[in-house]
């Protein structure tokens, strides 16, 4: 008995965000004090079949930049994890991959961003994907460095023992046996750069209209439609990896 | 000749790595520090402590700061009141379909959309507010309690919450069953010890000290949000992120306070972090 009520009341208290935003999509001239709308349209919706839909390219405007920064995150701090695992001063690398958590999202974007002012990268994509590394980056070293074992190494070396080159090694040994983790790393940075709005609005200014911004844009104008609509697009690739992998939405590096 | 191309390739990679997440957040703590001191920056016209002697005038770089510890002490707190007895005390619900799968679904909410469903759900003409009116229990919107965009945080809190325990749930579930802690629950209880002993001495303990650096982190994580208070906050009090964003952002006039604020308060974080980390490694297990 409890043991539903409880499953009951969180099934509400989950799926009442994803109900409301169905509603406010497709909702018509629904004001207080109206319970429910008075009339549906698909009219919101239709806006992403429109040829110059900016709600479409700021889809994929999102997917790009997310896309970018978790192939350029996973393939760097690959390699990054690997020579941090071989340096001498391998607990220290790490500690300092630690710096970019330590401070909020929006205050480092706050903090670098007379650099990429002065680099001209202020308000373009360029910029985004420069703020977003610093975070993905050494998020993905921080998730890989456990591959980078005394395990793989002896794996590596078993490997040129019998025969393989050093790119054979690392394409035919190491590369199948981190490619669990790769994956891993690859949603979850995707996910980083794909759920960000403070430093993605902070240092393109406003001008690189990804998802997230344009939801905050849409309620800053009272569109309730327009941003219920994007808020389900953001929802969409999250729901797909859900479905693919479940660590994929909550492994943490530690 | 080719372990030297490699040890090459190691240390230039460190070497930009190192560039990239310590020295351009460094520099950048190094030049907020020279523009609250007038030396860098547009409006840079000389050595000037008068920002630095302003902050005594101005408290709402320190309002900002306890309405941030009050609201991230506050979320976590309740998320892991809430994640605790969801382990302890509905263990079985937990293991069986559809929990497992279902604490994942609020993951996949971004906490800019979480924020804007809060604000549709709980503000004066919120569908709350709507069914309410319909109830007559408030006769106009103005009746209906503040319970976004209010001085006390409480809409931020909630979405804080919401967005905090089903992970700290699934954490604190991963290590009960790492742990063990059924076996020890019958191995206590089998010296005597009742249900409630066993939670409070043995189980609360364990998954606490375990758990502690990602509470930590959320913690940490929920003293700089920025999205949630910036739809569901008030223009005063507000969060440390939204207060030095702010200042950066819209007024040139009051870029040097915000590099003042922006310098302290990712000292103060890095600060608190140390002491964090020290506090929790001396208690770990």
């Amino acid at each position: 008995m409890h043991s539903r009520l409880l499953i009951g009341l969180l099934m509400l208290l989950f799926g009442l965000p994803f109900g409301l935003l169905g509603l406010l999509a497709l909702a018509q001239g629904w004001h207080f004090p109206q319970a429910l709308p008075p009339a549906y349209s698909l009219a919101a919706l239709r806006t992403l079949g429109a040829a110059d839909s900016e709600l479409l390219a700021g889809l994929g405007r999102s997917l790009l930049l997310a896309g970018t920064v978790a192939l350029l995150a996973t393939a760097g701090g690959f390699g990054v994890a690997r020579a941090v695992a071989r340096s001498r001063w391998s607990r220290q690398w790490e500690a300092a991959s630690y710096l970019p958590y330590a401070l909020p999202p929006v205050l480092l974007a706050t903090l670098v961003q007379p650099f990429i002012i002065r680099l001209q990268l202020s308000g373009s994509g360029g910029g985004v994907v420069l703020g977003l590394l610093l975070v993905a980056l050494p998020f993905a070293t921080l998730l890989l460095r456990s591959f980078w074992s005394v395990q793989a190494r002896e794996y590596e070396q078993l490997a040129r023992t019998l025969g393989c080159s050093a790119r054979q090694a690392f394409g035919r040994v190491l590369l199948p046996l981190a490619w669990p983790l790769l994956r891993t790393t690859l949603f979850q940075t995707f996910l980083l750069a794909w759920f960000d709005f403070g430093l993605t609005n902070v240092l393109s200014v406003g001008k690189v209209r990804t998802l997230t911004v344009q939801v905050f844009s849409y309620v800053g104008e009272a569109n309730t439609a327009l941003a219920a609509v994007a808020s389900l697009l953001l929802v969409l690739p999250p729901a797909l990896l859900l479905g693919l992998n479940r660590t994929a939405l909550w492994r943490r590096p530690g | 000749m080719a372990l030297d191309i490699r040890r090459f390739f190691s240390t230039t990679l460190l070497g930009g790595y190192g560039l990239l997440v310590l020295g351009l957040p460094l520099a950048g703590l190094g030049y907020a520090l020279l523009g609250s001191l007038g030396l860098a920056g547009p409006l840079a016209a000389g050595f000037t402590p008068r920002y630095w002697l302003a902050l005594g005038a101005n408290a709402g770089l320190l309002y900002s700061a306890l309405f941030s510890t009050w609201v991230a002490l506050v979320s976590v707190g309740v998320s892991v009141a809430l994640a605790l007895s969801l382990v302890l005390r509905a263990q079985p619900t937990l293991r069986r379909w559809p929990l497992p799968g279902l604490l994942y679904v609020p993951l996949l909410l971004p906490a800019l959309v979480l924020a804007f469903c809060l604000f549709q759900l709980l503000s004066g003409a919120g569908w709350l507010a709507r069914l309410s009116y319909g109830l007559e229990w408030i006769g106009s919107p103005a009746d209906f309690p503040e319970l976004v965009q209010d001085s006390a945080g409480l809409g931020i809190i909630l979405a804080q919450v919401l967005l905090t325990f089903p992970f700290l749930t699934l954490l604190l579930q991963a290590i009960y069953q790492e742990s063990r802690l059924d076996e020890l629950r019958q191995l206590s209880s089998t010296l005597g010890a009742s249900a409630g002993q066993f939670r409070g001495r043995v189980a609360v303990p364990l998954l606490l000290r375990r758990a502690a650096p990602t509470l930590l982190l959320n913690f940490i994580a929920t003293l700089g949000a920025y999205d949630v208070p910036l739809l569901l906050g008030r223009p005063h009090p507000q969060m440390l992120s939204v207060f030095v964003a702010t200042r950066q952002q819209f007024d040139l006039r009051e870029l040097p306070m915000g590099y003042l604020a922006g310098f302290l308060v990712a000292l103060g974080l890095l600060a608190l972090i140390g002491i964090l980390i020290k506090l929790t490694r001396r208690h770990a297990l």
